[in-house]
């Protein structure tokens, strides 16, 4: 265990290098830099800014310089905002982390819920009632839906709030604050959980339908074990096994933020500040937020094998 | 509003990624326009519920539909604007949207009224000495910064000695007024700059190397305080000041409160603002992206700025309970000849490519008739703009002539040929709604000429660096908001223009440059103005680009408010002292 924990954290550290190598040169590479997107300045200007800001620099040795800073927790400072990349994450990505967690949350009682329940009932009503709407809700454009919502719950029935994370000029503090967030969250968890429920759903579905078939959960039928025990005992907990995996993988969404959503309801996440940051090419803030999803990336496929492991005691690893 | 194509060119490509449904409740400031000249038949907006909206404020119909939380609210303005960043210091910020937060907060000596033309602020007045070299700004006496300390010569000494420094990485150029002396500040040969004197602790004198126009204006700009953003400065050292970015100090209507990231910016009304305390006690600045047109329906916000279409000029006609103003921006846009590539050395040729070109359809179809076409690179509602020039009216018949006197014969296949090389030429555009109509038409029209014409659509950073490189033989690109008519011509100086952003790749023209100089070199606006006149001839005559459009900015705000008037050069910011809530 010790000698594939640790070989596995070499792995990890060769896939980040890797993945820092690919990230600073798609991005080094993309034409035109943070001085080249300011329309206002004369040539000779923008040469001194380059200078100053270290862009002037052939591209590899900008890549150790800020691997070097990168590698002492140094991200450096955003161009744009001109604040250190990390304390700038800080102000925005727990915004993203919230919505993401709480509809992460409900997608998933939900998908698992009606994924063991339409797996039990197969060619049920509710089956295929659960399947026309798990595509239904697949096929729909989260812009039309978010902004059906605004416009139904917001603007038309005043029921919540259009967008943004709290009442303008709130000065609310403690609870009423909570429920203010509570509020202003109702609508774009809503539209991302009913858009993500479809996909989990129609897994869970069929996980759980491979699973009931087994000899084991038929022996267990014929032991006489009530049906609920079978399923929810015996099925479901073998059906979830492979959900470790996908847990996994979820960990960098949480905090990669939604865009389009965060758009549409006016969030103050991630998202927004990352496309900013692109369209003005503010090298710094992309690399530190692209490389520290890859971090996340490589902790969730880790701890999702190691929790595998511990899960179901047949996986070994080596 | 300030702020930079970028963001204007993010926002749109944000918003084609929404897909029109959002896109036109887009907080965009995006300017676009009707056409303000009668002569143009076809400028009739597309969709005909659209009641006639002038130029200027419209004020609401029916302020009884006033939702109940705009009715409610009596002590707040909420005006709209998309995500600011958080360095909230007038000579540091990189993003135009901090540019609106801290025009509210810091006041500058001299400001330009709704033509361009300079007016007093916290100067009292100027003097210029005659040979147009020495300022000497007489300030208003008793000036305070927010925090009740004085505000004197010495603050405006400070301000105008940091920009100086050599670690300054602002993107005011202060350089462009010559200062006497500012050079050696910079290299470190000197501890202080020459040509900065302070007279009293109401008058400064700062005296310049070389007569320019734009001078008065930049050197009348916004005023630091000495003792709170000087105490630790050191020649060639300004990091410190980066921890001060988020708070602002200042002279403004407005004194900052509070910054929530992506949420909003809050101000307190500033009880030493020179011009009296301002009645609204409360002003927010709202981050918006997508929801503008949400918030001004529920209540929650006053103001916002929307993309110009049919579509949103109806439906805010519709909610009655809003004043919407229409005006020009003072941008224009245009599409750049590469003159480095051998056909358009001869200037025929450049005349042929606007002449056959539709201007005026590619702007009805894009803008629904909120443009007019550009003849000129100066925006209407400045003090120089004229309209004696050439029209460049769309005349295929004549292009194909000029083409002929050129020696651009048509080919077999249809395509001009001259000297064995055919007339294809390659146009880099950004993706967005100007690209999508302008691409078929150009395509058309140019055809009907005997000119190949490939377009490709692609990110903006790319086509600046492509441009840059002289990739391309068209490019299109719209200016920034231009204040001074200088700085929507500069780019066509020989001295200047080889590449760069604004650059023309090769344009020269010797008579050109001449009037260049002679337009800065005089502080004379009537003098100026006939310069810039003969100017625009020239530039007719021989041109350096393709001026295609000005568009026209929309925004409303809700009827309540009064004294509210966006102006085409500083956006909300000029009225805040004055507005009311009834």
């Amino acid at each position: 265990m010790t000698s594939y924990f640790l070989k596995r954290v070499f792995y990890m550290a060769l896939t980040l290098f890797g993945a820092s190598i690919l990230i600073f040169f798609l991005y080094a590479l993309t034409p035109g830099d943070f001085v080249d997107t300011s329309p206002k300045l004369t040539a000779e200007r923008k040469l001194e800014l380059k200078a100053m800001y270290g862009l002037d620099k052939p591209v590899v040795e900008r890549y150790f310089i800020w691997m070097k800073n990168a590698i002492q927790g140094d991200f450096g400072y955003s161009l744009q905002y001109q604040q250190p990349v990390m304390s700038l994450l800080n102000d925005y990505i727990w915004n993203s982390f919230l919505l993401a967690i709480t509809s992460t949350f409900f997608t998933w009682v939900i998908a698992i819920s009606i994924g063991v329940l339409s797996a039990a009932r197969q060619h049920s009503w509710f089956d295929a009632l659960v399947t026309i709407g798990v595509f239904a809700a697949m096929s729909l454009p989260v812009f039309f839906v978010g902004l059906l919502f605004i416009k139904l719950f917001a603007v038309d029935a005043k029921l919540f709030p259009a967008g943004g994370m709290m009442m303008i000029g709130s000065k609310e503090t403690g609870l009423a604050y909570a429920w203010d967030v509570v509020q202003h969250m109702f609508l774009p968890v809503t539209v991302l959980t009913l858009l993500s429920v479809g996909t989990l759903t129609r897994y869970f579905r069929t996980n759980m339908l491979e699973v009931i078939q087994q000899d084991f959960v038929r022996t267990a039928r014929a032991k006489g074990l009530k049906e609920k025990v079978v399923l929810h005992k015996h099925a479901l907990r073998n059906a979830l096994l492979p959900a470790i995996t996908l847990l996994g993988f979820e960990l960098p969404a949480l905090f990669g933020g939604a865009i389009i959503t965060e758009k549409i309801f006016n969030w103050p996440g991630v998202g927004q500040l990352y496309m900013q940051a692109f369209s003005v090419r503010d090298y710094p803030l992309l690399m530190g937020f692209t490389m520290f999803l890859a971090i996340l990336t490589v902790i969730g496929n880790l701890s999702a094998d190691l929790l595998y492991r511990v899960a179901d005691p047949r996986v070994r690893l080596k | 509003m300030k702020k930079r194509l970028s963001q204007i060119i993010s926002t749109l490509l944000l918003g084609t990624l929404l897909v029109t449904g959002c896109s036109s409740e887009g907080s965009a400031p995006a300017t676009s326009t009707q056409t303000a000249t009668p002569s143009t038949e076809a400028s009739a907006p597309a969709a005909s519920k659209v009641q006639d909206i002038k130029d200027g404020i419209n004020l609401a119909t029916d302020l009884s539909k006033l939702p109940e939380a705009a009715a409610k609210r009596t002590d707040t303005f909420i005006a709209g604007l998309t995500e600011p960043g958080g360095v909230f210091n007038p000579f540091f910020y990189h993003n135009g949207y901090d540019g609106n937060v801290t025009s509210a907060i810091f006041e500058s000596l001299v400001d330009v009224d709704a033509t361009g033309k300079p007016v007093p602020k916290l100067a009292e007045k100027w003097d210029v000495s005659p040979d147009q070299l020495t300022y000497t700004f007489h300030l208003r006496p008793n000036l305070k910064f927010s925090d009740g300390s004085p505000l004197t010569a010495e603050d405006v000494a400070f301000t105008l000695t940091i920009l100086h420094d050599k670690t300054y990485d602002g993107e005011t150029d202060i350089f462009v007024a010559s200062i006497k002396g500012g050079r050696e500040y910079k290299e470190g040969k000197a501890n202080t700059i020459e040509g900065i004197k302070v007279i009293d602790p109401q008058t400064i004198q700062i005296t310049t190397e070389k007569v320019n126009a734009k001078s008065l204006v930049l050197l009348g700009g916004q005023v630091l305080s000495k003792a709170y953003y000087g105490k630790e400065y050191k020649p060639g050292d300004l990091e410190y000041l980066r921890t001060l970015h988020g708070k602002p100090l200042g002279a403004g209507p407005y004194k900052f409160e509070a910054y929530i990231p992506g949420q909003e910016v809050r101000y307190l009304a500033n009880e030493h603002y020179y011009a009296g305390k301002p009645q609204v006690e409360h002003f927010i600045y709202k981050t918006t992206e997508g929801d503008a047109l949400q918030f001004i329906q529920t209540g929650e916000m006053d103001y916002n700025s929307f993309t110009v279409n049919s579509d949103n000029i109806e439906q805010l006609q519709e909610l009655g309970y809003v004043n919407i103003n229409l005006y020009t921006s003072s941008a224009y846009s245009y599409i750049k000849f590469n003159h480095s590539k051998p056909f358009f050395k001869d200037k025929r040729v450049r005349q042929a490519f606007i002449y056959g070109l539709d201007r005026q359809k590619i702007l009805d179809l894009t803008y629904q008739g909120y443009a007019q076409v550009a003849n000129v690179p100066i925006s209407p509602v400045s003090w120089a703009y004229t309209e004696d020039v050439n029209p460049y009216a769309y005349n295929p018949e004549k292009a194909k002539q000029l083409l002929d006197e050129a020696g651009w014969k048509p080919g077999a296949d249809g395509i001009r040929e001259k000297d064995g090389q055919k007339l294809i030429v390659h146009y880099y555009t950004t993706k967005g709604k100007l690209g999508e109509v302008l691409i078929p038409i150009a395509k058309e029209n140019y055809k009907e000429l005997g000119i190949q014409f490939e377009a490709e659509m692609m990110d903006y950073n790319a086509v600046l660096a492509r441009t840059e490189k002289g990739d391309h033989d068209l490019a299109s690109f719209s200016t920034t908001m231009l204040i001074d008519p200088d700085d929507g011509v500069d780019a066509f100086s020989t001295k200047k223009g080889k590449s760069g952003f604004t650059g023309t790749n090769g344009y020269s023209n010797a008579k050109v440059d001449e009037l260049l100089e002679a337009g800065l070199s005089t502080l004379d606006i009537e003098k100026r103005k006939a310069i810039y006149k003969d100017l625009y001839k020239e530039l007719s005559d021989d041109p350096p680009y393709i001026f295609l459009g000005y568009r026209k900015i929309l925004s409303a705000h809700n009827g309540k408010i009064k004294g509210l008037e966006p102006n085409p050069f500083t956006g909300i910011s000029t009225s805040l002292p004055g507005i009311r809530i009834e």
